[in-house]
């Protein structure tokens, strides 16, 4: 038996429009489910109202771009739901509980280090201002981030992908078939934090035995080894045999055991779509699973029809997929700019496509090589003719990595420099800093 | 002006109070016979000389009769069925009484997923049990009550005296309090039904015509016929925020603290709405759907027995008899108190004595007594403020579900605090001191309970439950479940289908309501495929606890 917290946020005003999947109803029926049976009764169990987060917690994190104003009035729900983590994130810290889950709306993991707008139903990134806030907050120093949506958590990827104090796995569904169409095990992290990115694609018609196969032989060995303090669930619920945009086939029992075998110290609800079938029984078997109670009377009423790959046929894929991934070299492309302070600059150029309202993000993101810190980030950003950048000196940056990200946070507020606004995180002293040429500094 | 009549049953005293155009009249207290409740009443009734009976308007009678049976083990067995379905063990939970489990399974929509098997139910034997009464609940009965009913009609057939209560009834979602709560409704219908005739019994010996009302847990109050038994449990403190709603303005919010001897209730009452809890009631073991006023009661009293221990004393839970300034032999509260001279009743002599026995003999000084004495009143007091704390918190921190919600946080009050019970004048100082507000006396202490049930007025909710695909709709207060023949995205259709159905059930109550205070609606768009299929939609209309007139010394 676990003490465990609860914090139920379903937004029942909130949608992303009528018939959108994420709508209002999307956890009616979860809620339905807990409250009959009597879930909130459990002795261990303890529920949580939310919060709401601060522009400081996000910016701490994240960039707003072009800057936190042109985002305020859509903001609201993610702000909620991103306190919300905050809050039993806190709670679990202190001791209050031993691990909790965080069943709120809207999602987070598609959100990025820079947020132009919503994609793939997310504006700010739950889990990562949690990661965040709780280093600079409570001074903890490894955190992991297991993914278990269906779809790559590419934004959470993104934020931590210089840092290797957070240690990311996700596994989803391979990139070649579903949304976003990233998350290959090529994918391991920048050249300060090799290897602290693992991406596990699996094919279409993985079902529990495969996927706790994988938590077994490969996910728990790796999460061993990093040794973090806390473990963070992205618990998306996508995986379901009955979700609509995925093709996968997990059972509720399933995510029960996924949860058993992974311990997290906090989940945070991802996606899941399958409103009635999958998510009012997925949601309470992993709550009964981190309360420590029994979940295998917990089953969907629908019977599983797809055909499921058999472990069988699964293992020699995982075993090619492992050694694949293994094998992977780093092979960075250093691009040193004029202006850029004195160090190996490694440049990794990306897009980023925002479906949610259909436009392109082009990156050019550049990191320090450095040997004692994750090294200070420069990213710049661009939407149509919209330019921003975003300085982020990095938690516990050694003082060299520290001073370029000042000389390049001056630099670019030289009146030649073709700039009109930016950010600098400086999660070394927790500040962020926002300048706009027009307006000039602002500091949170 | 209204003539009314509020009277208290409690274990050890019966208390009334007779309103006579609106102003206190008499007030009694008699010794209840626990043997002879119409004697009881009837005393009652006397000594409050009521010179008109056919004046009154009603009657409200608050009674701990129902609480104390439970919380005694006093009730007949009941045979408990359940449909419990998929889902969570049910063993996970705590359960007070047996049960058994039958096959058959409902969803959250209300769709039938596992139909019952009918050689499990040949299999009961409740005749051969001499069982007379049984509870029939399924897991989301409270959406489609089928299965129940199927039960029931089976069980009826082959057993036409038994007594059944199908769980649908109690519509609201929780299988474990619903099957909790039906159980005990059940269990004490019997002895409920016998004080209601006991009741009646009385009343119209004394000529009295004037309908009997009965108060309930969340501070309302229903005609005797109308009230499901268990609803009338902790009627006592909600009785006693009444009151204090009688002594304050309509729009104060305000902390009532009522001192016992062994225990103190406390209440919250919010711009004059009684602060309603947010799960149903707790009544020893049992977890129930009854709603109920947020009410914290703390075992700490003018009468609890205060003991040495290390270097210090601790206030214990229990009395051993009364203070040693009214003839016990042990320190309490009390003897502080009336060593300070807060209060004037009591031997000033016997309380310095019961005080110093706390006190090593070398340090029985004045002063030290004075400190001591000091101490135990904080200590008291620290009690109680950490249970206002407590109740601000349940206010402050309900769980919101919307954004709006959220975003319109409960803004603070300004309390003033009501204290009342036989110690209240001894605490008012420190109690002020510590909770930071003006504090207030209670007027008619002696009788608040019977003053609160007097005044009440009734309490009505009527929450709809609409699934338009399903074309069913459910009320949660009375587990009524019925066909929805209007559209499938109704506007204001449905307005006017809460609207009769509010009219309907105040009819049946047989009550007036005014200020009925309306929820707005929530709706659900049910999509398949991309399209919309139809609407879940709630709202509800709520009549709040409140008083029908304020007292006028």
């Amino acid at each position: 038996m676990k003490r465990t917290g609860i914090l139920f946020f379903p937004a029942f005003d909130w949608s992303l429009g009528d018939s959108h999947p994420e709508r209002e109803e999307r956890l009616l029926y979860t809620q339905e489910q807990l409250f009959e049976e009597g879930i909130l009764d459990l002795p261990q169990i303890k529920q949580f109202s939310p919060r709401v987060a601060t522009m400081k917690d996000v910016l701490r994190t994240q960039a707003l771009f072009p800057n936190p104003g042109a985002h305020t009035e859509s903001l609201d729900p993610h702000l909620i739901s991103a306190g919300s983590s905050l809050l039993l994130g806190e709670a679990q810290v202190n001791g209050e509980i031993d691990n909790g889950f965080v069943m709120a709306r809207p999602p987070g993991h598609h959100s990025g280090a820079t947020v132009w707008g919503n994609r793939g139903f997310c504006s700010l990134n739950n889990e990562a201002i949690l990661v965040n806030y709780l280093r600079a907050r409570f001074g903890k120093k490894r955190i992991a981030i297991v993914d278990t949506d269906v779809h790559h958590g590419d934004g959470t990827q993104d934020i931590f992908y210089h840092d290797p104090n957070v240690l990311f796995i996700s596994l989803h569904q391979d990139g070649r078939t579903l949304y976003p169409g990233s998350g290959f095990v090529n994918e391991k992290g920048g050249p300060n934090a090799w290897d602290q990115t693992l991406n596990i694609p699996l094919p279409p018609g993985t079902g529990d035995e495969g996927y706790h196969y994988i938590l077994e032989n490969w996910v728990l060995p790796r999460l061993q080894a990093f040794a973090p303090e806390i473990i963070i669930n992205s618990a998306g619920q996508d995986n379901h045999f009955t979700d609509p945009l995925a093709s996968m086939n997990l059972t509720a029992r399933g995510y029960g055991r996924i949860t058993e075998l992974l311990r997290p110290d906090l989940a945070v609800l991802e996606g899941g779509y399958s409103i009635e079938g999958a998510l009012p029984y997925v949601n309470l078997a992993i709550l009964l699973a981190l309360a420590g109670e029994d979940y295998h009377h917990v089953r969907e009423p629908q019977k599983l029809k797809r055909t499921t790959l058999t472990l069988a046929a699964l293992k020699p894929y995982i075993q090619d997929l492992q050694k694949q991934q293994q094998t992977v070299k780093q092979s960075f492309t250093i691009q040193n700019k004029p202006y850029f302070p004195k160090g190996n600059w490694i440049s990794i150029p990306h897009s980023v496509y925002y479906d949610t309202e259909g436009f392109q993000e082009t990156r050019h993101d550049y990191v320090r090589e450095c040997s004692n810190c994750a090294g200070t980030v420069y990213i710049e950003s661009r939407r149509y003719t919209e330019k921003s950048i975003l300085v982020r000196i990095p938690f516990e940056a050694c003082p060299i990595c520290e001073q370029a990200g000042y000389d390049l946070w001056d630099h670019l507020q030289k009146p030649n420099e073709g700039f009109a606004n930016g950010m600098l995180q400086n999660q070394l002293h927790d500040k962020q800093y926002l300048w706009n040429r027009k307006e000039g500094l602002m500091e949170f | 002006m209204f003539n009314r009549v509020g009277i208290d049953v409690g274990g050890t005293y019966t208390d009334a109070v007779y309103f006579h155009n609106g102003r206190i009249q008499h007030t009694a207290k008699v010794p209840t016979q626990s043997d002879n409740l119409v004697e009881t009443l009837m005393n009652a009734f006397d000594t409050l000389k009521i010179s008109d009976e056919q004046e009154i308007n009603q009657i409200t009678v608050s009674t701990t009769l129902v609480t104390n049976a439970i919380l005694q083990n006093r009730i007949p067995p009941v045979k408990l069925l359940l449909f419990s379905g998929n889902g969570m063990k049910i063993d996970a939970l705590p359960w007070p009484v047996t049960y058994t489990e039958l096959t058959g399974e409902m969803d959250f929509r209300g769709r039938e997923i596992e139909a019952p098997d009918q050689k499990e139910w040949e299999k009961l034997q409740l005749q051969r049990d001499n069982i007379s009464h049984a509870a029939i609940v399924g897991k989301f009965s409270h959406r489609n009550r089928l299965h129940e009913e199927q039960l029931a009609a089976y069980l009826k057939q082959h057993n036409p005296s038994l007594t059944l209560a199908l769980g649908h009834e109690w519509g609201q979602a929780n299988f474990y309090r619903r099957s909790l709560t039906t159980y005990l409704n059940l269990g004490v219908s019997d002895l409920y039904h016998q004080f209601a005739q006991q009741l009646q019994t009385a009343v119209s010996a004394r000529n009295i015509q004037a309908p009997i009302y009965i108060l309930k847990a969340d501070g309302g109050s229903l005609p005797l016929a109308k009230i499901r038994p268990i609803d009338s449990i902790y009627s006592g403190p909600a009785a006693s925020v009444l009151s204090a709603l009688t002594q304050t303005s309509s729009d104060a919010s305000s902390i009532i603290v009522d001192i016992g001897g062994t225990t103190t209730d406390i209440g919250l009452t919010l711009s004059g709405a009684p602060l309603i809890s947010s799960k149903g009631a707790q009544i020893g073991d049992f977890s129930t759907l009854v709603r109920s006023l947020a009410v914290r009661s703390i075992p700490v009293g003018g009468d609890s027995v205060v003991r040495t221990k290390d270097q210090g004393f601790i206030i214990e839970e229990y009395r051993l008899g009364p203070a040693c300034c009214l003839g016990g032999d042990r320190p309490t509260p009390t003897d502080a108190m009336r060593y300070l001279k807060l209060i004037d009743y009591g031997d000033e002599q016997l309380a310095e004595e019961g005080l110093a026995s706390l006190l090593p003999p070398e340090q029985r000084t004045p002063q030290l007594l004075h400190d001591l004495a000091a101490e135990i009143i904080d200590r008291v007091v620290d009690r109680i403020a950490e249970a206002v704390d407590s109740l601000k918190r349940e206010w402050k921190e309900e769980p919101a579900y919307k954004v709006w919600e959220v975003l319109h946080p409960h803004e603070n009050k300004e309390f003033n605090t009501i204290v009342s019970g036989g110690g209240a004048r001894g605490v008012t100082t420190a109690l002020g001191k510590r909770l930071k507000t003006t504090v207030q006396l209670g007027a008619f202490s002696e009788v608040s309970n019977a003053l609160g049930a007097a005044l009440a007025r009734p309490t009505f909710d009527c929450t709809l439950h609409l699934d338009t695909y399903m074309k069913q709709y459910r009320v949660e207060e009375t587990g009524e479940q019925g066909k929805w023949t209007g559209s499938l995205r109704p506007h204001r259709e449905v307005e006017g289908f809460l609207e009769t159905l509010v009219q309907q059930q105040v009819a049946h109550y047989g009550i007036e309501i005014q200020d009925m205070e309306k929820e707005p609606f929530d709706f659900f768009p049910i999509v398949q495929n991309y399209q919309t299929v139809g609407q879940i939609i709630s709202g509800a209309v709520h009549l709040r606890p409140g008083v029908i007139g304020r007292v006028q010394e």
